[in-house]
């Protein structure tokens, strides 16, 4: 059995920010338990009090108590508790220690000081369960997001812990990785595991979930049954500020537009792209994964570099904030230096608050923002977006949906390249497919 | 494939800073400090990494190929000091670069836990293996978004240009250091149980070939010196 008693926990870094507030919970053995509300509702902090990062590793105020089988995971130490849970963190780019997968698969097994042999024999089964033989001896770094995050369920999976915690696994997967993880997960239900993941994407989890939490402000705010999950609706869970549960696979959507103005585009040396992209409209770009999206994208950057038209927006935007203000940022991206303007666009965009504040101290919503308010500055009139929501929780989606519409209205052409199939219904207006 | 135990590899590294980067014995150690300088690459070409050695080489043929331009001319002293930094650390990063991308995390840390190194060194040495090729991943995304926006080299934009560089790199390094050690933690790193080890190491007859070279060279340039 799992439980939080009275559990109370803020941040000394970020006191406000995922905060825990006089939280009691129990989840039985073998429940599948879902978490889910807003960015920064404190569900993240909820698998933390649970592997023990908090108070660990994120410092800060705590009161209650936090016990897995009986034991109090903050009097332990975390290696210790870490041979009662395994976790499966967002970002599949930092959450490996070696370098090789088949290393990765032994290294929590390694480091209970298990027998040789048995650790051997556990990849084996793994990997057999998993069908993983093909990623195995392999380069990790080497590897795509989907294949990354395999490979992290697998390396939980070989150390066979009870407790199995999931801190939005999904976020940086497509639809058909998220799809595998789903079979993953369903693989740990049967065997009879706890699970707890805190997730903003449902479609996947909702019908196999034993029971859903909503957490806003640090506090339980609805505890839903399998029967009350059953007769949710979308629009009920839209107004808890929630994302869709349908599982709509983004390549089946039907979407067209007039295309009376269209951008022509070189046809690519290897791939049959489409050589016409309507202009004025938001274009969702869909595709399985390997189908070339971001491949697409480079190409339509690369033919149209002459014209200086097309202004990319990358998936990452830690990557692409380089200044020590928001103003700066936006200054650097227009064509002349113009502070008027700079902080026209900004007041457009509801950034005005942030101006003097430092990019890297926003939320990855709000540094979303800054980023799509560089590509309105820039004074380019295509702009390309590389999974734009892939973090981002319903109201965050929404917001950017409501920004592309602003773009549009400006006159600008956007092509999205998404896997989200409700910003796709939001507000996009046409759709291309890439096989 | 030439496959050298990972202590193996630590010895070349430092013979190679010894004989080569520190130039230990003066003249009288040439002949060793050719060998020094050819066996990165041959290493390398073993581990089939054969980009970086060719432009290894090109750089150190070019260091090589600068001393042989007459003395005299008005810059030959910055022709010289370009050359002796070529020379000298050229094969000695290269080096650096075979062993770091033919050991394994786990070879090394099995290595380090034979010779009776504690821990505490032994995981932060264990992690600069996963770190660099993060750096590096990091950092080409950086560039990739700077050519986006347009942010190159020239202009009133000389000084910044580091600085924008610099600056995500730094935080993003920082933030993923952090979500690094925290996926370490919770997977029982830093337990006091004694570590198993999966994979296996060993001396073989390559490493032995290794020895006898360092040997050599220590015993040559030693005996040079007090003759």
């Amino acid at each position: 059995m799992t439980e939080l008693k009275d559990v109370s926990f803020s941040y000394a870094a970020a006191p406000e920010k995922g905060c825990i507030k006089h939280m009691d919970l129990t989840v039985p053995d073998g429940q599948f338990l879902l978490l889910t509300g807003g960015s920064g509702c404190g569900k993240s902090t909820v698998i933390r009090l649970l592997n023990g990062l908090v108070p660990h590793f994120f410092e800060g105020e705590l009161s209650g108590d936090v016990l897995i089988d009986g034991r109090s995971v903050p009097k332990m130490e975390l290696y210790e508790t870490a041979a009662m849970q395994g976790t499966v963190f967002q970002n599949p780019r930092a959450q490996f220690f070696t370098v090789d997968t088949t290393g990765e698969l032994a290294f929590g097994c390694e480091n209970q000081g298990l027998p040789e042999e048995e650790i051997l024999s556990r990849i084996d089964r793994t990997v057999e369960r998993f069908r993983i033989a093909d990623l195995m001896d392999r380069n990790i770094f080497a590897m795509s997001g989907g294949e990354k995050q395999k490979i992290a369920c697998a390396s939980v999976d070989t150390a066979q812990p009870p407790l199995i915690l999931l801190d939005e696994p999904s976020a940086n997967l497509d639809y058909a990785s998220t799809m595998q993880l789903r079979e993953i997960i369903k693989l740990w239900k049967a065997e009879g595991r706890t699970i707890i993941a805190a997730e903003h994407r449902l479609f996947y989890l909702w019908d196999i979930a034993d029971r859903a939490l909503l957490i806003r402000d640090g506090s339980i705010a609805e505890d839903w049954s399998r029967a009350d999950m059953d007769s949710m609706t979308n629009e009920k869970l839209a107004e808890y500020g929630l994302r869709s549960i349908h599982d709509t696979d983004p390549v089946t959507i039907e979407l067209s537009c007039s295309r009376s103005e269209v951008f022509s585009v070189k046809p690519h040396k290897k791939f049959t792209f489409p050589t016409e992209i309507p202009l004025h409209e938001i274009t969702a770009v869909v595709g399985r994964n390997g189908a070339g999206k971001t491949t697409f994208l480079r190409h339509m950057c690369r033919s149209a570099k002459r014209s200086r038209r097309i202004f990319m927006v990358m998936q990452d935007v830690d990557h692409q904030l380089f200044t020590d203000s928001v103003l700066e940022e936006v200054l650097i991206s227009l064509p002349d230096e113009d502070e008027e303007k700079a902080r026209e666009i900004l007041r457009s965009l509801d950034l005005e608050d942030y101006a003097d504040r430092h990019p890297m101290s926003l939320s990855g919503g709000q540094k979303q923002r800054v980023a799509i308010a560089c590509a309105a500055a820039s004074g380019r009139d295509i702009l390309l977006f590389d999974e734009p929501t892939s973090g981002l929780d319903y109201e965050h989606m929404q917001q950017t949906a409501q920004l592309f519409r602003q773009l549009r209205e400006q006159g600008r052409t956007i092509l999205v390249v998404t896997h989200d199939s409700e910003l796709i219904e939001a507000c996009c207006t046409d759709i291309i497919r890439l096989e | 494939m030439i496959k050298l135990d990972p202590r193996t590899k630590l010895l070349l590294l430092l013979a190679e800073a010894i004989v080569v980067l520190g130039g230990l014995g003066g003249s009288s150690a040439e002949p060793f400090k050719t060998v020094f300088m050819v066996l990165p690459f041959l290493l390398l070409f073993s581990a089939k990494k054969v980009r970086t050695a060719v432009i290894g080489g090109l750089l150190l043929g070019l260091g090589l190929a600068a001393e042989f331009i007459p003395a005299g001319h008005s810059c030959s002293i910055i022709l010289l000091m370009c050359s002796g930094i070529l020379t000298r650390f050229v094969p000695s990063i290269m080096m650096g670069n075979y062993v770091m991308s033919s050991t394994k995390v786990s070879e090394f840390t099995a290595a380090m836990e034979r010779m009776h190194v504690t821990q505490k060194i032994t995981i932060p040495m264990a992690v600069m293996f996963r770190f660099f090729p993060t750096v590096k991943e990091e950092c080409s995304a950086i560039g990739e978004a700077m050519k986006m926006r347009d942010i190159r080299f020239g202009g009133s934009k000389v000084l910044q240009m580091a600085e924008y560089r610099l600056v995500p790199m730094m935080t993003c390094s920082v933030k993923i250091g952090e979500e690094l050690s925290a996926a370490a933690l919770t997977r029982g790193l830093g337990s006091p149980v004694k570590r198993t080890n999966v994979c296996r190491i060993g001396f073989h007859a390559a490493d032995i070939v290794m020895f006898l070279l360092c040997a050599a060279a220590l015993g040559w340039i030693i005996w040079r010196s007090v003759t």
